[in-house]
């Protein structure tokens, strides 16, 4: 989360990918950091370890609303 | 029980910690009315005895527990709980007394089952072992505070621990049965999963332990087994030295996920980690030689030589961190683990807060 407000900061495109089980942190993450409304994804909860095809899944599921918050067209 | 006099609560408060009967921290000033209304709560008869409690082999009472859980900040809902857990502790084989006496750190824990642990919030996810949670700062306190003034346990006087750990403050939690894959760890001790009990064994703080899970790697269950083993046997320990007494193992819902998923119970578990916790007679003899016994240096030598004396639940947040609480070990009965069922038959509601 806080690496995805760095760069945000810094002006680069930047969008933050957080598991459900800590969703609510990044909430609270970004509002602390005076930036609430910096782009983040939902993933499920767990994504590490759970395997290749399984995080293949996610990411296929999921890349295209990365792109989107990158271009900023979410 | 003494009543004691005081001109309001501020110089009540400063009495309680110069009579040393509090953890050093505030407590909630338990004047008769809080206290009577404690002891209402719970239906029963404030003089009932629940046991002793050594070292100085004070009677705990309905009324004089009452007392410590309101210093404690517990509400009424909490009392069955921390009745419970009283009369675990004073129960002969815990060895209350040689606990509270040990020069070794160690601490109740109380793992709360069953419904009890939702009717009472009694945390067992993220952090319930730290701050921020009510029910299990309570519960855990009010037995500590039970040990200090019914059992007499004074730091360098009673309660000779060296050093002491955080957990001498508070140190409980509640197993929640949707974070695990198992039945409810109070099921092995013959309870039904919808009575609701307590379990104490006296434990060091938890010590971490990493572990990265694969799902593409068809070890990777033993690789968590051995991880855990490798905290269970740290040579250091007194489990390590003793070959006995109760260790917990708290794994956290990812990591029992993959316990489960490799198609292991819990009796499976406890069963492959006492056979995996070993060091060589060797690693002992090279650290402190008078516990290292007769044989050849390259025996294993169990640091839990009994599966029962593995305790195994889940509890905290999802992720890569399970912990694993070696033990005292010492003891005439060994740090065992002791349970009590929750009398939830007797409790009342009665108007708290003012």
């Amino acid at each position: 989360m806080r690496d995805g407000i760095e760069l945000a900061r810094r002006g680069r495109p930047a969008v933050a990918l957080v598991t459900e089980e800590f969703w609510e942190q990044g909430h609270f993450v970004a509002s602390s950091t005076g930036m609430p409304d910096v782009p983040r994804i939902e993933l499920p909860h767990p994504v590490a370890g759970t395997g290749e095809a399984a995080m293949r899944k996610v990411a296929e599921e999921l890349a295209g609303s990365m792109v989107a918050a990158l271009r900023g067209t979410a | 029980m003494k009543t004691l006099d005081a001109a309001d609560e501020a110089s009540a408060l400063e009495d309680l910690h110069a009579l040393g009967c509090t953890d050093g921290l505030p407590v909630v000033v338990p004047t008769p009315d809080r206290v009577d209304r404690m002891v209402l709560a719970s239906g029963m008869d404030p003089d009932g005895v629940l046991g002793e409690l050594g070292p100085l082999g004070g009677v705990a009472t309905v009324g004089v527990v009452a007392a410590n859980a309101v210093m404690a900040g517990c509400l009424p809902d909490h009392l069955p709980v921390v009745l419970a857990a009283v009369r675990a502790v004073a129960q002969p084989p815990f060895d209350l007394g040689e606990m509270q006496s040990t020069t070794h750190c160690t601490a109740p824990l109380v793992i709360v089952h069953g419904p009890v642990v939702e009717s009472c919030g009694i945390a067992g996810g993220f952090g319930a072992l730290g701050p921020g949670h009510r029910a299990n700062a309570s519960i855990g306190r009010a037995l500590r505070l039970c040990m200090i003034n019914i059992g007499g346990a004074r730091p360098g006087v009673s309660d000779m621990a060296l050093l002491g750990h955080p957990g001498k403050f508070t140190y409980c939690l509640g197993e929640d049965p949707a974070l695990s894959p198992w039945e409810p760890m109070h099921v092995d001790w013959g309870y039904r999963s919808d009575q609701s009990a307590v379990t104490v064994v006296g434990a060091e703080p938890p010590h971490s332990t990493l572990f990265v899970g694969d799902a593409d790697d068809p070890g990777s269950a033993d690789r968590l087994l051995d991880t855990l083993a490798a905290v269970i046997a740290n040579v250091g320990s007194n489990n390590a030295h003793f070959r006995g007494g109760v260790v917990t193992v708290v794994l956290n819902p990812d990591h029992a996920a993959v316990l489960a998923e490799a198609g292991m119970d819990r009796a499976k578990v406890r069963e492959v980690l006492a056979e995996r916790a070993t060091n060589p007679r060797s690693a002992i003899a090279a650290l402190n030689p008078a516990f290292a016994g007769d044989g050849d240096p390259d025996d294993p030598i169990r640091a839990v030589p009994d599966p029962a004396d593995l305790l195994v639940l889940v509890a905290g947040g999802p992720g890569l961190y399970s912990v694993v609480m070696p033990s005292w070990a010492a003891g005439p009965h060994r740090n065992p683990a002791v349970h009590e069922p929750v009398d939830l038959d007797q409790a009342c509601a009665v108007p708290w807060a003012q």
